[in-house]
């Protein structure tokens, strides 16, 4: 049932005004025609390396274990040498985009994904650049894209939050990263920790206590009866309404999410398409730090089902703090890249299969990239790593109407700088709410004394890459 | 893109300095001013034409017309023999060596008019923006003429019936007595009264009765509980440090807290307040406590500047950080003045022990620390003696590993070690190409022992050689680190890799022949010890039974402040041109800002100049800070400030929507001696305070917002009150005041909820869920929000379920249920319940055996509770 439909078979009488905070979700209408109606943004958190990924660079095998040549300071001042990857490349699909062993699976798929190849953004640090990767800024204080995004477009289903952040653990920064800042605590994404097994261990709350649903639907009859001869005292009052309204919607909320959440409501084969683990095995528990088998693949599956179910905006963090960020061996890539392919590559399938892909697009990238060179500074074990790199790195799109199995931009012949149809943070954001159907321009919010954006002063859609 | 740019830059342009401006100008500010403005490095300025005829040191930078002759473009092409520019950089893109190229091909054309953006040096406030009200000094206005003073029982009344009656409206009539003095509560105290205190202030007919109540909850304990709160919003208030990763409690960050409550209850005048929390080290009495107001900063770069400007002042100064703030006169100057303040002081402890007692601690701390080290540096060692051991072993492990895997049972050997062989060797060492065809029984096995004995030997010497690079103290440390060969690495992480060589490898598993301290994935169960025997053995229970003693033996923690103190010598910051650390300008000697100073500031000197900042921000001349905090409080009371941006008093905030009645509480309040209880009493004996919320429909259509006033806005309670109000209504309410915070989440805590553990790692779940503020951020208002996982809290959650439990076990003595009911009524909403609730009441009770909790629940839940007439 839709909010709409719900104003229309209870309460008469009340449904005129509707409190502020409940109607803010109701969906709106784009500036333009959307290509898609979801997102689902999975959070590769410590920034994966490009050129053992997506960007292959025939260069750095030649100049193996070599300073970098040509006019590179920085490189210079780090004293690493070019390190080539140790992963083997392929081409895929019709479009022969090429990727490394470590994404095969996703690889699949290529000619649906637009390899964005010339990503850039401020800092090599990871606080800032993931804080600017979701909210547009390097500093905190600024809303999340996906609060932004039911900002502009409110979401589909009132019963269940517009815009779910999921992570196994916390990453770096934390809830900053999906907090509403300025606009209203309404847009707040909903963290919901996927290494949790159950949707009550999931959301706060969700499990009915003392009685079924239905025996709570007595206690909802008389709380709502008994509310309304006090606003009926009160006369007209924006903020008692809304309140009344929004028990309606928790009270649907809870069997509609113990359902979305629940991913043994998925045939066993499908779980194990993503790679869920049935049981867990505790030994894995002590892995410090790192993503306990699983957690992420739990973490898709639950991302398809609540865009299934009408939830505009899903993030999944890949794990705990910053699991991507190899600066002693990047050959840890290998382990961390096991439990990304599968449900990745899975996602995609079930969203072509079920044609939710063309109206859901997913963007897969973390918050930079990595650099060519080895990594050789202060306490580094072993020489086998890559430092942050900012300057260049890649993100995929796939889905929601963008061009698939094309790559677009490009970093120079090293995978170090980008160089070609450079793409900023900014800029992604912008391609992003163009194709929700929402002008970058004109999403904006005022605040201390003036308007605000998601792409802060910048942005430009990358036009090229929309089918 | 690029090409575009060139093609545009060879168009032969018609605005001459439009182009400069847009063009030119930019490129130059950005990558040449930071060294060549104020600061002329190499002698030259670049801020005006005549500065690159002139040139540095060299010569001239441009001779206009021609390329071949200006160094400019000989630097920046890095065609000079010398001099490469921007120093130590990059090329700039060539796009911009382009456009640069061209304009002095084109003969440099300098426009005489200044850039409409002050970039740079000559920053300067204008008149204009000296006149905006917020920097006007605070005048006492006289109370306006009014056409009908019936209404009027105050001062404050003046200013607000003066619009109502611009407007033909009318104010609101008064609440009723019992809405009153519940708001009063929970405004004051933030509990709501009890049916007993409601009976006796309705049966009260003295025309000061309210008044009475008023000044008993200003003398409560409970108020500085409430209102300090607001305060710990504005200072961003934490137990914890910012940090993703591990939990990094603040041990004493409470005495803080304790400090602010026990300041609002005794009324310390607000400008000691301010004083006490910059520089309460340097002012008498001297008290370092307030200074938790930075001594507990999130550290994040612009934070203190940040919470100093918006806090105390109103003003968005850390705006400034990056570029002057683009509407009020703070030039990024002033925010590095303000930084260099802060970046003078160091995080300390402000001891409140005596000296004796925290040098104890210490001295007994210090030997625990260097036994623990012992201790543990010896395990490492034995640990390291034993991997050498099962190394040499190798080849037996193997050969018994493929035995296991293929089903079968040797014995004779160490069982951990070998599960750990086999579990290494199942899932295939893949980076370690000394053990490929493990499997194969020609696999040279002693060839393999010895590699593995040697690669222990090799990474002890690359060890012994980064300790010594480390003690020659070379400061260019990544040249002279060294490190293993690639697989060789390899070969020793997967046998003798421990935790022990650092932190930062946490992603990695121990060594699988590592038994030493700080294990990881695979030393699940056995340690080193028991392979100890004899005099190692006994060496291992002295040291811990040493350990044990001093432990024993250490008192608790001395009692200290988390604070700041100023270095030893005091620094001036140099402006970052554009926010980054490595494009210095100008040097920004410490001062206050610029608009709020009489002509040029005046640098500090004492000190870092904390003191001079306090007294300048406390000066009763400043014309914000009593506006700004009278605004704050008037917010709380009303819900929405005569301001509504309380935080921003600048161009882009809001203007007052009773500019003198602002003023007039300003001037009040400083001639009360900034008393904040004065200032709270004679806003609650205002008739505007104590008007009905009652929805008024020819007021409503004039004025939807109520920014006149005409009625009290409705409020809903905050994350605290509303938990507080709970536990109140049940009875069950711990009303102790002060100390250590607890986990709200503890079903036993029932403290009030000012004491919860506020984490910004992860706040606590039902302060988030009613929108208690980021306590990263300086916060400047509640934010109420509907959303429905707040009901799902009051539907759901265990909290009010125990709730619900504790109201039913209270009122069980009664037996009749009506009677049962309407007490009910009375605990809860300190009222008696009208026959329909009655009614409804008992039918919902009827229609089931066991429906009391239930009922209580859905009572505990109500709109009447949860909000404010």
């Amino acid at each position: 049932m839709t909010r709409r439909e719900l104003l229309q078979t209870t309460t008469a009488g009340f449904g005129t005004a509707i409190g502020l905070a409940a109607s803010a979700m109701d969906p709106k209408t784009p500036h333009h025609t959307p290509k898609a109606k979801h997102v689902i943004f999975l959070f590769m958190n410590g920034g994966p390396s490009q050129v053992d990924t997506f960007d292959p660079k025939p260069a750095l095998d030649k100049y193996h274990g070599q300073p970098i040549p040509g006019d590179y300071p920085k490189a210079k001042q780090e004293k690493g040498t070019l390190m080539r990857s140790p992963f083997a490349f392929k081409q895929y699909g019709q479009s022969g985009l090429p990727a490394s062993e470590l994404f095969a699976k996703t690889a699949q798929h290529m000619d649906d994904i637009c390899v964005i190849r010339s990503m850039h953004c401020d800092l090599p640090a990871h606080p800032q650049a993931i804080l600017q990767m979701n909210s547009g800024r390097i500093i905190p204080g600024f809303p999340s894209w996906g609060s932004w995004l039911t900002y502009g477009l409110g979401t589909e289903n009132q019963n269940l939050p517009g815009f779910i952040a999921l992570c196994a653990g916390v990453p770096d920064v934390g809830p900053q990263l999906w907090s509403s800042a300025f606009l209203p605590s309404v847009h707040q994404g909903t963290y919901v920790p996927c290494d949790e097994l159950t949707p009550e261990k999931m959301i706060q709350h969700i499990r009915p206590r003392g009685g079924t649903i239905a025996e709570q639907r007595r206690k909802v009859e008389l709380w709502k009866s008994l509310n309304e001869l006090q606003l009926r005292e009160a006369g007209k009052d924006a903020l008692l309404e809304g309140r009344i309204q929004s028990m309606e919607v928790a009270y649907r909320m809870q069997s509609e999410a113990l359902d979305a959440f629940d991913v043994d409501k998925e045939p066993l084969a499908i779980r194990e398409r993503y790679g869920i683990v049935g049981q867990r095995d505790t030994s894995e528990m002590k892995i410090k730090s790192a993503t306990r088998d699983g957690d992420f693949a739990r973490g898709c599956l639950v991302a398809r089902r609540l865009v299934e179910r009408g939830v505009r905006a899903v993030q999944v963090y890949f794990g705990n703090d910053k699991p991507w960020d190899s600066h002693h061996d990047i050959l840890v890539h290998r382990r961390l890249a096991a439990q990304a392919d599968q449900p990745i590559a899975a996602l995609i399938a079930d969203l072509k299969s079920s044609g939710l892909l063309k109206e859901t697009l997913i963007v897969i990238g973390g918050e930079f990239g990595r650099r060519p060179w080895t990594e050789v500074a202060g306490r580094i074990n072993v020489q086998n790593g890559r430092n942050h790199n900012n300057e260049g790195f890649t993100t995929l799109l796939i889905g929601g109407g963008v061009k698939g199995g094309t790559a677009y931009g490009a970093t120079d012949e090293f995978g170090y700088q980008s160089v070609e149809k450079k793409v900023h943070v900014n800029d992604l954001h912008a391609t992003i709410l163009h194709l929700m159907g929402l002008d970058h321009l004109r999403l904006t919010y005022p605040y201390s004394g003036r308007q605000f954006r998601l792409t802060d002063v910048a942005g430009n859609v990358a036009k090229e890459i929309i089918a | 893109m690029r090409h575009g740019l060139i093609l545009i830059a060879s168009l032969l342009y018609a605005d001459q300095a439009e182009h400069f401006e847009l063009k030119v100008r930019p490129i130059l500010a950005n990558r040449c001013f930071g060294c060549h403005s104020t600061a002329p490095l190499g002698g030259l300025t670049m801020t005006s034409r005549n500065g690159l005829l002139k040139g540095g040191k060299t010569g001239p930078a441009v001779v206009p017309g021609s390329i071949n002759e200006s160094l400019l473009v000989q630097t920046i092409e890095h065609t000079h023999e010398k001099l490469k520019m921007p120093m130590g950089a990059s090329k700039i893109p060539d796009a911009e060596i382009a456009v640069l190229k061209q304009w002095v091909k084109d003969g440099a054309f300098w426009p005489e008019t200044k850039p409409t953006t002050p970039t740079g040096p000559a920053y300067v406030i204008t008149d204009q923006q000296r006149k905006f009200w917020s920097f006007q000094p605070v005048v006492k206005p006289a109370l306006p003429r009014l056409k009908d003073s019936t209404w009027i029982k105050s001062g404050i009344d003046h200013f607000i019936a003066a619009r109502l009656e611009e407007k033909n409206l009318k104010p609101n009539p008064a609440a009723n007595k019992k809405d009153l003095i519940r708001r009063a509560y929970l405004d004051l105290i933030g509990l709501p009264p009890t049916f007993d205190q409601v009976q006796a202030f309705e049966e009260d007919k003295s025309p000061n009765a309210f008044a009475k109540v008023v000044d008993g909850l200003l003398a409560s304990p409970h108020y500085g509980e409430r209102w300090g709160r607001y305060w710990l919003d504005v200072a961003r208030y934490a137990d914890d440090r910012l940090d993703s990763d591990v939990d990094l409690p603040y041990p004493n960050s409470f005495r803080y807290r304790d400090w602010v409550v026990e300041s609002f209850n005794k009324d310390l005048p607000y400008n000691h307040f301010v004083k006490a929390q910059i520089a309460g080290d340097l002012i008498e009495p001297k008290n370092g406590v307030g200074l938790g107001f930075y001594g507990l900063s999130p550290e994040l770069t612009d934070d203190r500047v940040d919470v100093t400007t918006r806090g105390f002042l109103a003003l968005t100064g850390a705006c400034s950080q990056c570029h002057d703030h683009k509407f009020d006169p703070i030039p990024t100057k002033d925010f590095y003045a303000l930084q260099g303040v802060f970046s003078s002081t160091k995080r300390a402890e402000y001891e409140l022990a005596p000296a004796a007692e925290v040098k104890a601690w210490k001295d007994q701390d210090k030997k625990i620390q260097a036994v623990k080290q012992r201790i543990e540096a010896f395990l490492h060692q034995q640990a390291m003696m034993v991997a050498e051991a099962l190394a040499s072993d190798s080849p037996r492990y193997i050969r018994a590993a493929r035995q296991v895997l293929s089903g079968g049972k040797p014995e004779g050997l160490d069982q951990e070690t070998l599960d750990r062989w086999v579990r290494y060797l199942k899932t295939g060492p893949k980076d370690n190409k000394y053990l490929h065809g493990w499997q194969n029984e020609n696999f040279d096995l002693s060839k393999f022992r010895q590699e593995a004995l040697t690669v222990l030997k090799q990474r002890k010497e690359v060890d012994e050689k980064n300790l010594q690079s480390k003690a020659t103290n070379d400061p260019d440390t990544k040249s002279t680190t060294y490190a293993l060969p690639t697989e060789r690495f390899f070969l020793w992480r997967d046998l003798f890799f421990s935790d022990f060589y650092g932190r930062e490898f946490k992603q990695e598993e121990d060594g699988i022949l590592y038994y030493g301290p700080n294990r990881g994935y695979f030393t699940t169960d056995g340690t080193v010890e028991r392979w100890l025997e004899g005099i190692s053995k006994k060496y291992l229970v002295d040291m811990r039974a040493e350990l044990k003693d001093l432990q024993s033996a250490l008192p608790p923690q001395y009692a200290y402040a988390h604070a700041i103190k100023d270095n030893a010598t005091a620094v001036n910051e140099r402006i970052q041109i554009g926010g980054q650390p490595e494009r210095l300008g100008e040097e920004a000697p410490r001062a206050f800002l610029s608009i709020l100073s009489k002509g040029d500031p005046k640098p500090f000197t004492k000190g870092s100049g904390r003191l001079e900042l306090a007294e300048a921000i406390a000066d009763p001349a400043n014309p914000l800070t009593a506006r700004v905090f009278v605004n704050r409080i008037w917010q709380h009371h009303f819900g929405e400030g005569l301001v509504k941006t309380v935080s921003n008093f600048g161009l882009m905030g809001d203007r007052p929507s009773h500019p003198e009645l602002l003023d007039y509480l300003a001037s009040e309040f400083v001639d009360n001696g900034w008393s904040i209880k004065k200032l709270h009493r004679q806003i609650l004996l205002s008739a505007t305070y104590q008007s009905s919320s009652a929805h008024n429909e020819a007021a409503f259509a004039v004025d939807p917002a109520n920014r006149l006033l005409w009625r009290m806005n409705r409020q809903r309670l905050d994350a605290e009150s509303m938990r507080d109000t709970l536990l109140a209504a049940t009875g069950e309410l711990d009303r102790k005041i002060g100390g250590k915070p607890v986990l709200l989440n503890e079903p036993a805590n029932h403290r009030r909820s000012l004491y919860g553990y506020v984490s910004r790692r992860k706040l606590d779940g039902t302060l988030a869920l009613f929108d208690f503020p980021n306590p990263n951020l300086s916060a400047e208002q509640r934010i109420t929000t509907a959303s429905p996982l707040q009901q799902l809290f009051f539907l759901n959650s265990e909290f009010l379920e125990a709730r619900a439990q504790a109201l039913v076990e209270r009122l069980k003595p009664i037996r009749n249920e009506t009677e049962r009911l309407r007490e009910a009524y009375r605990v809860l909403y300190s009222r008696e319940a009208t026959p329909k609730e009655v009614e409804l009441g008992l039918a919902f009770l009827n229609s089931s055996k066991d429906a009391w909790r239930d009922y209580a629940q859905v009572l505990l839940n109500s709109n009447e509770l949860v909000f404010v007439n």
